[in-house]
């Protein structure tokens, strides 16, 4: 069979059969320094016919190597030459058989030591060919194509020559265009590299201009690059037709049916509801996945929490905050048998649901108000809107299907150009695009917006989507052959290619920033801001300046000295007047350069050409990804459009699956997949996979709606139960792997800064809009700067990247670096001195004294119950109520007993202060942190 | 006096379990890696160092008017010499400048050092030299992150927290990474620079400012609180304790809320060790002079140098003391004038440094302290404008004494003009490795999962300079 191979290829070079029959083993003594070099003939070409030809010949040869030719030697694979003739040590080749890593180790036919000797002898010797033809094979040059010649170009000569900008009327992006030319003429002639002005004005480093480098980001071309050009015209400048690679109804050489067969590369399974014991205890088919578990440990689920914890820990879950006194009396009054469903509605109905679970969303897109990456941190002025456009999507219960696509391909969903007016759905695509715009950006700057830097953007904007929506690391197949999963270094490119309509590193849009000065200015429209807000918001915007600028005018007309404060008025007026609004948005510009595989992850070494497409492993790997303009006549690719498509049919393997989970974990600690962000064979199986995949299922059949699946999900008795620990569970279930009770929950850094504003009765509810300011203490403390009414959910503050509010920090709010799947929740001294010490909890804590003096008056029993039922969402227990009495009374004490100055020690002062203490502490302690 | 190890020995009521968890170390007590007493408190192998103190020149210390000693420099004074680049990193390539500076050779050693630090160069029989240190970029931002993670990007931890991520700390009463920064204000990066990235926030540098009016932020509650009295905060604490132990009664079983409790009892311990740290008047006049806290040039850097060995010995594992802010006045970036603008600031560190040094040897600290003096990059041969360098990530120069460290030895060479590094090059990542193998870890070991990859300080570089050990 291997040979039989073996002499379809030798053919093509013109061997016979008969060479590859007399493949046998060199007889010189390696340890002979004196021994003769081995020969490719008699002793490598057996060796690589034996071990390596098997998996790297063919039309898809591993790793793109192809070990059976003097030729295909030379050439290498994907990542770059296997032989650098004379230096072992640097020829993968050598390093590869040497180490044990080729043949695989998984085939266990490693090669023997003298064989590696062999390699490295031959290697060091020149690697010669010892072939009929072999060394003319070997030194033949690769025949170039355009394919060769377009990535130099691209790199050093299409910033001003090129699609965007023609310099001298010349167009160098296409080979027809380089003929065409420019005002000196056609750029090159085929078959006369010397008359090429492309070849003479490079060599002779007019081009591109040294001068204009940094300007344009662009890199001085090296002699190499030249050299490729000339020998490319010298050829004649031949066009091949190469398609480029993409999924076809072949199926895929690259892919095996065992590689799909892992779980979660397969559609969600249609799973039968177990049947279970403990039948009273199932409220819905997640009460029976569950139990069934539980039962094989003898244990069953946990009796129902109270009433209050129950409400506490809804509200919480649903909107970040506690219920209000108001609801919690109302709780207790309604004894209809479904008063807690009804308040699931309810809670599911607030506008505050948006905020906890869109900030959720915004840390798996990797939301930030500021560029990031650079010493300056520049500001992103207008990502607030895309932070609005969550947190409403999440209140509308928008289908999750629809969220997805809006955020990946919303500018493909409907034509902004012409439509006549911009309805708030067409807005809503275009701000939702801004998910694509969220990763660390330095690209402003001329000397860090390089191509490799640009790639590195888009990069990260892939890792966002492939850690958030995918729940795989694609980023590791960015450089080679993922380690773990089938997911070849082609299929991250065939991804690169589905965004090159807008993440296009040679036709790129740098971010709205202008070094050292900030935001362009409001009458400029920046490369990545699109001017299409709704159609009411432009209008109410124009009538808002045409007023004061009729005023202005006005004012301006008014002969002088007429009104003595005519300047300040006129300054007054100005300041009023609102810049343009605008959208921070990503949009597809139609005409993408071709896509290369860059060979290990380095823009400077492109290899194969490929086309859009998904993971192959998601599919069977024949069906075509099909790729057409959005509506007739539009000047975008559609395939974002295509992949964001694929990606919400409804049997996608991930899509669901990934969402449920995460949903699952922010109620109830953790996942069904440990690894959230990632399904692979590297992260961790779920516990409970019938579980997952009948939520994944019931999920999509209930129309994509999260609303829907917390409803499912909270009135179940798993969600309903205790959370207390009792010896028995903690003994069969340790982990809680079982969810034989539910977790207690640490608050973490948005919900225990809101609760303290709610509690203290400050919490500006205002929704949306540009971004509360941060105030930068001397000592380093950055604290929100509020508002006139107080101060608006830590969500509405402002999240650069450099000064994030110590609070923030202190309790394990994330760097954005590109996004973060899951918090961490650690436990440090400076949450406690910030607690204790700060000085805006100190503050708080005097308001929510006051206001609690206010509604309970003076009495320290009343007042206490009343702090219980705002902080904790209950009333004392008697025990609760001593202690809190006993504190009072003492702290009291200590402020009348009267000290040396004569004054009459103010009986009330004294009892706010204490009672200010007293709040102080609670909002300190346990009960107020964790919720059970 | 008996140094108890923290991590060792975690007494002091208390739990084991609680204190991991205050450590962010979930993991800590199931690993058979961690610090062992066996091992001198090392990881993988014996430490000769327990701590560190770091002292950062930001903004780029110009080597060939230091340390690195360039006759040739005076010879091709004046000279245009092609090397290579036709522009710095901010400016055209001007002609050769010698140093300005006069050279003479210290020590036992005869290591040159120039008329800009008289008394480090008499300290040079007890450092060790890397002379030809090399940076990856030559812009202050990332490489200050270079040099203090490891890597030219924001966000992965420092080498301070992954020092005490390994090893833990030697007190409970204070942190286990300490910053002092320039009086004047942070370096480039800000506290970048001392993040923990994505380890947990507990190994994060806390920023200490012994002259500022709040040297610890929320050490002390606000004057602003009025209700606030030692005695009313007292109470309050107690009330805070019942409250919590109530709590946990209620929750058998749950290490966070026993590790809660500790946080808190570690913020108030902290409150009352921590100002005992920063109050200086039990140190001598002779110290105090030492450190050149008579002098108003000296006094700033002065007082942290003393700091640092104050929190040394309270068993801090780690400082770093910076000299320098960030911006374009008051560091090491000297861009207009070597001749005026290096020796203003060398003076500011000079005494000190050399202060630290005899204070810590006399006192026996210097047995298992390591001290490290470096910035982020060199400067460039030629003149910038017409009297000031620019930035040269080509070759740089960084010292080490204490534990463990051979004195008067140098590893590495630059070329003649001090441009580019020519012999026994080394990066951050070999001053990294050689630094964790002298407090007993194995650089290549101490790993941290990361979005799927296991990090290490030291990425997939770094080799132990055994050359400079002793």
């Amino acid at each position: 069979m291997v040979r039989r191979h073996f002499a379809i290829l030798v053919l093509g070079l013109a061997l016979t059969t008969a060479w590859a029959e007399r493949n046998a083993v060199s007889s010189a003594d390696p340890k002979d320094p004196k021994s003769k070099a081995p020969s490719f003939k008699d002793d490598i070409r057996p060796l690589l016919q034996a071990k390596c030809v098997r998996c790297h010949t063919g039309k898809v040869p591993k790793g793109e190597l192809d070990l059976s030719t003097p030729q295909a030697i030379v050439k290498g694979g994907l990542a770059g030459p296997a032989i650098d003739p004379g230096k072992p040590d640097d020829s993968p080749l050598y390093e590869k058989v040497r180490k044990g890593l080729m043949p695989p180790p998984a085939k266990n036919e490693p090669l023997a030591a003298t064989e590696v000797e062999t390699v490295r002898r031959w290697i060091a010797a020149g690697a010669t060919f010892d072939v009929p033809d072999g060394e003319k094979a070997a030194a033949l040059p690769v025949a170039l194509t355009q394919h060769d010649v377009l990535p130099i170009v691209l790199r050093r000569c299409t910033a001003c020559h090129g699609l965007r900008r023609q310099e001298g009327g010349l167009d160098l992006h296409t080979r027809a265009a380089m003929l065409r030319g420019g005002k000196s003429g056609p750029a090159l002639v085929p078959g006369k590299p010397d008359d090429s002005p492309l070849i003479k004005r490079t060599r002779l480093g007019q081009m591109p201009p040294p001068e204009k480098l940094v300007e344009g980001s662009v890199k001085p071309i090296e002699k190499a690059e030249i050299d490729v050009l000339a020998r490319w015209i010298t050829a004649g400048a031949p066009e091949a037709v190469v398609e480029p690679d993409v999924a076809t109804t072949a199926p895929d050489p690259l892919m095996t049916d065992t590689d799909r067969d892992f779980w979660s590369f397969r559609p969600p399974r249609a799973v039968k509801v177990p049947a279970v014991r403990h039948t009273t205890q199932v409220r819905n088919p997640i009460d029976a996945f569950v139990l069934q578990k539980l039962e094989e440990k003898g244990l069953a689920l946990a009796p129902e929490a109270d009433r209050l914890t129950l409400l506490r820990r809804a509200s919480f879950d649903l909107t970040g905050l506690p219920p209000e006194p108001a609801e919690v009396q109302a709780f207790l009054a309604d004894t209809a048998p479904d008063a807690y469903e009804k308040r699931i509605d309810r809670l599911l109905a607030s506008p505050r649901y948006g905020e906890r679970w869109g900030r959720y969303w915004l840390d798996v897109a990797g939301y930030a108000d500021s560029e990031g990456k650079r010493e300056q941190d520049l500001p992103r002025a207008h990502a607030w809107r895309y932070r609005d456009y969550v947190i409403q999507s999440f209140n509308a219960d928008k289908p999750y299907n629809r969220f997805l696509m809006e955020q990946i391909a919303g500018d493909e969903l409907a034509d902004y150009e012409c439509a006549p007016t911009i309805a708030p759905a067409i807005y809503d695509n275009l701000v939702a695009t801004g998910f694509l715009r969220m990763a660390p950006d330095a690209t402003w700057a001329n000397i860090t917006g390089y191509a490799p830097d640009r790639v590195e953007v888009i990069a990260d904007e892939l890792d966002v989507l492939g850690s958030a929506v995918l729940g795989l690391t694609m980023k590791c197949a960015r450089c080679h052959d993922h380690k773990y999963d089938p997911i070849p270094q082609r299929d991250y490119y065939r991804l690169v290619a589905v965004f090159k309509g807008a993440f296009d590193e040679y036709d790129w849009l740098k971010p709205d920033i202008r070094p050292g000065i900030g935001p362009v200015s409001s009458d400029v429209v920046g490369p990545r801001l699109l001017p299409n807000v709704t159609t009411v918001e432009r209008k109410a915007w124009e009538t808002h300046n045409a007023k004061l600028q009729e005023e202005i005018d006005k004012l301006k007309a008014a002969p002088d000295g007429k009104a003595p404060d005519a300047d300040a008025r006129l300054k007054e007026l100005q300041a009023q007047q609102k810049p343009e609004p605008k959208i921070h948005a990503l949009w597809d510009r139609g005409e993408p350069s071709p896509t290369y595989i860059y060979r290990r992850g380095d823009p400077l070494t492109p290899g194969r050409l490929v086309g859009p497409g998904v993971p192959s492993v998601l599919t069977d790997g024949k069906t075509p990804l099909v790729v057409k303009p959005p509506w007739p006549g539009a000047k975008k690719t559609g395939r974002r459009l295509a992949f964001a498509r694929w990606l919400v049919e409804p049997d996608q393997p991930l899509t669901g699956r990934v969402l449920v989970n995460r949903l699952w974990k922010q109620h109830f600690g953790k996942g069904i997949v440990k690894s959230l962000d990632n399904f692979g064979k590297n992260g961790t199986p779920p516990t409970h996979p019938e579980l997952l995949d009948w939520l994944a299922r019931e999920f999509v059949r209930q129309g994509w709606s999260q609303k829907a699946l917390h409803r499912l999900v909270m009135t179940s008795s798993t969600y309903r139960q205790s959370s207390a620990v009792t010896p028995e569970r903690e003994k069969l279930d340790p982990e809680n792997a079982l969810y034989s009770r539910m977790p207690l929950v640490r608050l973490d850094a948005e919900a225990l800064y809101d609760t303290l504003l709610l509690t203290s009765g400050r919490l500006d509810e205002t929704r949306f809009g540009p971004a509360d300011d941060i105030k930068v203490r001397a000592d380093g403390l950055i604290t929100p700067a509020g508002t006139e009414r107080g101060w608006r959910r830590l969500l509405y503050v402002k999240h650069t990247r450099k000064q994030l509010p110590t609070h923030l920090e202190n309790f394990d709010y994330p760097q954005m670096n590109p996004n973060c799947v899951e918090r961490h929740d650690s436990i440090v001294a400076p949450q406690a001195l910030q607690l204790m010490n700060s000085g805006i909890v100190h503050e708080l804590a005097g308001h929510f004294a006051q206001r609690v003096t206010h509604k309970a008056g003076p009495d320290p029993a009343k007042q206490i119950e009343l702090v219980y039922l705002i902080a904790l969402s209950r009333l004392p227990s008697d025990d609760e109520k001593q202690v809190g009495l006993d504190a009072l009374s003492k702290l009291t004490d200590k402020w009348t007993t009267p000290s040396t100055d004569a004054d009459k020690p103010d009986k009330e002062a004294a009892g706010l202060k204490a009672l200010t203490t007293y709040c102080h502490a609670i909002v300190n302690s346990a009960g107020f942190l964790y919720v059970d | 006096m008996q140094r108890r190890d923290f991590l060792l020995n975690a007494g002091g009521g208390l739990g084991g379990v609680a204190l991991a968890w205050m450590l962010g170390e979930q993991n800590v007590l199931a690993d058979p890696a961690r610090p062992r007493l066996d091992l001198n408190g090392g990881r993988h192998h014996p430490a000769k160092a327990r701590r560190v103190i770091q002292l950062f020149m930001n903004g780029g210390v110009s080597q060939m008017d230091t340390f690195d000693y360039k006759p040739e420099l005076a010879r091709r004074d004046g000279q245009k010499v092609d090397f290579g680049i036709t522009a710095a990193v901010t400016s055209p390539a001007g002609a050769v400048m010698a140093s300005p500076f006069e050279w003479k050779q210290h020590g036992q050693c005869g290591r040159w050092v120039s008329s800009v630090f008289p008394h480090t160069a008499r300290c040079v029989d007890d450092l060790a030299f890397l002379m030809a240190m090399r940076s990856k970029t030559n812009v202050h931002g990332p490489a200050s992150a270079m040099q203090n993670t490891g890597f030219l990007l924001p966000g992965f931890p420092s080498m301070g927290s992954w020092v005490t991520y390994g090893l833990g700390n030697l007190t409970e009463n204070l942190p286990a990474f300490v910053v002092l920064p320039d009086a004047r204000g942070l370096p480039y990066n800000n506290t970048a620079n001392f993040s923990s990235g994505f380890l947990p926030m507990a190994h994060q540098g806390v920023v200490i400012k012994p002259s500022a009016p709040i040297p610890i932020p929320n050490l002390q509650p606000p004057k602003t609180a009025k209700q606030v009295t030692p005695a009313s905060e007292e109470e309050g604490r107690a009330l805070l304790r019942q409250l919590n132990e109530d709590h946990r009664e209620q929750h058998p079983g749950d290490s966070r809320l026993d590790a809660r409790i500790a946080s808190y009892e570690l913020a108030a311990r902290m409150q009352l060790s921590a100002p005992q740290i920063l109050d200086l008047s039990g140190e001598t006049e002779a110290t105090r002079k030492l450190y050149g806290l008579d002098e108003k040039e000296t006094a700033d850097f002065g007082r942290n140098c003393l700091i640092a060995r104050r929190l040394a010995e309270g068993g801090v594992r780690f400082v770093q003391v910076w000299s320098g802010m960030g911006g374009p006045k008051n560091n090491w970036d000297n861009h207009e004038n070597i001749k005026t603008e290096l020796p203003f600031i060398a003076r500011t560190v000079d005494r000190p440094v050399a202060g630290l040094l005899h204070d810590l040897k006399q006192r026996g600290l210097l047995d298992d302290t390591l001290v490290v003096w470096t910035t982020e990059f060199g400067r460039m041969p030629f003149t910038q404008g017409a009297t000031g360098r620019d930035h040269n990530g080509g070759t740089f120069v960084t010292w080490l004494a204490g534990a463990g460290v051979k004195g008067g030895v140098s590893y590495g060479k630059s070329d003649e003009f001090s441009y580019q590094t020519v012999e026994d090059e080394t990066y951050c990542y070999d001053l990294h490795a050689t630094i964790l193998h002298l407090l007993g870890v194995d650089h290549e070991r101490l790993t941290v999962r990361h979005n799927g990859i296991d990090r290490r300080l030291t990425d997939v570089h770094g080799h132990v300079i055994r050359e400079v050990l002793s």
